[in-house]
């Protein structure tokens, strides 16, 4: 069973998400502020990342630059997964290590999920 | 004349500050409504593939309307977001050297999910000689490679054709989308590229558009100093060409 660490505030999208990846066979491990996600990082095991940008605390491109800072992060997929899609917000995703950025309302969660699957080769 | 320069300068400087607090706004507004839009959406998908229970069909025919009309609004916002980068005068376009065959290569791969969706053949016709770089804004030129490209794709029936074709004519390079989908009315040239518009073959088979695309296409060629035209017959699809100068 592949485990997915999905931050997201929105408590609403955050529990369509958990309640879809949980049915598709993930483990699944949530945060809901950057400073749960930073705390949330460093659990055992986590395969998969999808990653909010507009977070409390700490924003989403802090908690990626700490991923990758992270040994054991390292080469861990991140999906970004946001509602801003400004060419600075993908392009600074990039550089930070981004595995790839998606636009939220552009995908429905079947979609998502492919996505995950194929990364992780399932 | 130095007052008045002073005073210019006064001018320009509050003019980029009303543009910065515009494009933030959008930005803004666009985050918050993509929110909700994709609640819906998915939300709405749960309901047509079932997952909370069966359907009658007149439900699953008010839902899929529903699903439809988000639809709309998601590609509204993202529309006016391309707009209003590509109608940002004040904001200066990032040109450099780039090679159009690669990034149309590359723009056409991403497209593969869509086109399988539909059975849509999607070919890139590749130029026998080789290309020049061009001299433009890499993000930008994307934007009207995969506006053509899902324009294509999105009034093509099932199992239609697209195909994709880059050559050099002069000092200009030339990229055609062709599509062997709905066509383009007579009487409706002359507003394709209008802001808002949408032709009425498009409404009446549902076919989910902002009528913003081609009208920020066409902005963003003739920021780049191209052309953008169009040959097409009702009922058998559509050519889009545009030229872009390489100097």
């Amino acid at each position: 069973m592949k485990r997915v660490l999905i931050i997201e505030d929105d408590s609403f999208l955050q529990s369509l998400e958990v309640n879809k990846l949980k049915k598709e066979g993930y483990d699944v491990l949530t945060a809901s502020t950057g400073k749960e996600g930073l705390q949330k990082i460093n659990e055992p095991g986590i395969d998969i990342i999808l990653l909010d940008l507009v977070l409390p605390n700490f924003d989403g491109f802090e908690i990626l630059e700490k991923i990758r800072a992270t040994e054991a992060l390292k080469k861990t997929p991140v999906i970004v997964f946001s509602n801003l899609s400004e060419e600075k917000d993908i392009k600074r995703s990039e550089e930070l290590g981004a595995t790839d950025f998606m636009v939220k309302s552009n995908f429905t969660l079947d979609e998502l999920v492919e996505h995950l699957n194929k990364i992780l080769g399932l | 004349m130095e007052e008045e320069i002073k005073k210019l300068k006064e001018e320009c400087e509050k003019l980029k500050q009303t543009n910065e607090v515009k494009s933030d706004l959008i930005s803004i507004s666009a985050h918050q409504l993509r929110t909700s839009l994709s609640a819906l959406k998915w939300i709405l998908k749960m309901f047509l593939d079932e997952d909370l229970g069966k359907l009658t069909s007149e439900q699953n025919s008010f839902i899929r309307k529903a699903y439809n009309s988000n639809e709309r609004m998601n590609a509204l916002v993202n529309d006016l977001l391309t707009l209003s980068h590509a109608e940002d005068t004040s904001m200066s376009y990032k040109f450099e050297k780039i090679d159009l065959l690669y990034l149309i290569e590359q723009t056409v791969f991403d497209f593969s999910g869509e086109t399988n969706k539909k059975n849509i053949e999607l070919m890139f016709l590749k130029p026998d000689s080789p290309i020049l770089p061009i001299n433009c804004d890499k993000e930008m030129i994307i934007v009207v490679i995969q506006n053509l490209i899902e324009n294509a794709i999105k009034y093509s029936n099932e199992g239609g054709k697209v195909f994709i074709s880059l050559k050099q004519e002069e000092n200009n390079l030339i990229v055609s989308v062709r599509d062997t989908g709905i066509g383009i009315k007579e009487e409706d040239k002359e507003n394709i590229f209008k802001k808002f518009y949408r032709a009425p073959n498009a409404i009446e088979k549902e076919i989910i558009g902002s009528g913003l695309g081609l009208f920020a296409t066409k902005n963003i060629v003739e920021r780049h100093k191209g052309k953008i035209w169009f040959d097409s017959t009702e009922g058998k699809g559509a050519t889009f060409f545009v030229s872009l100068p390489i100097n």
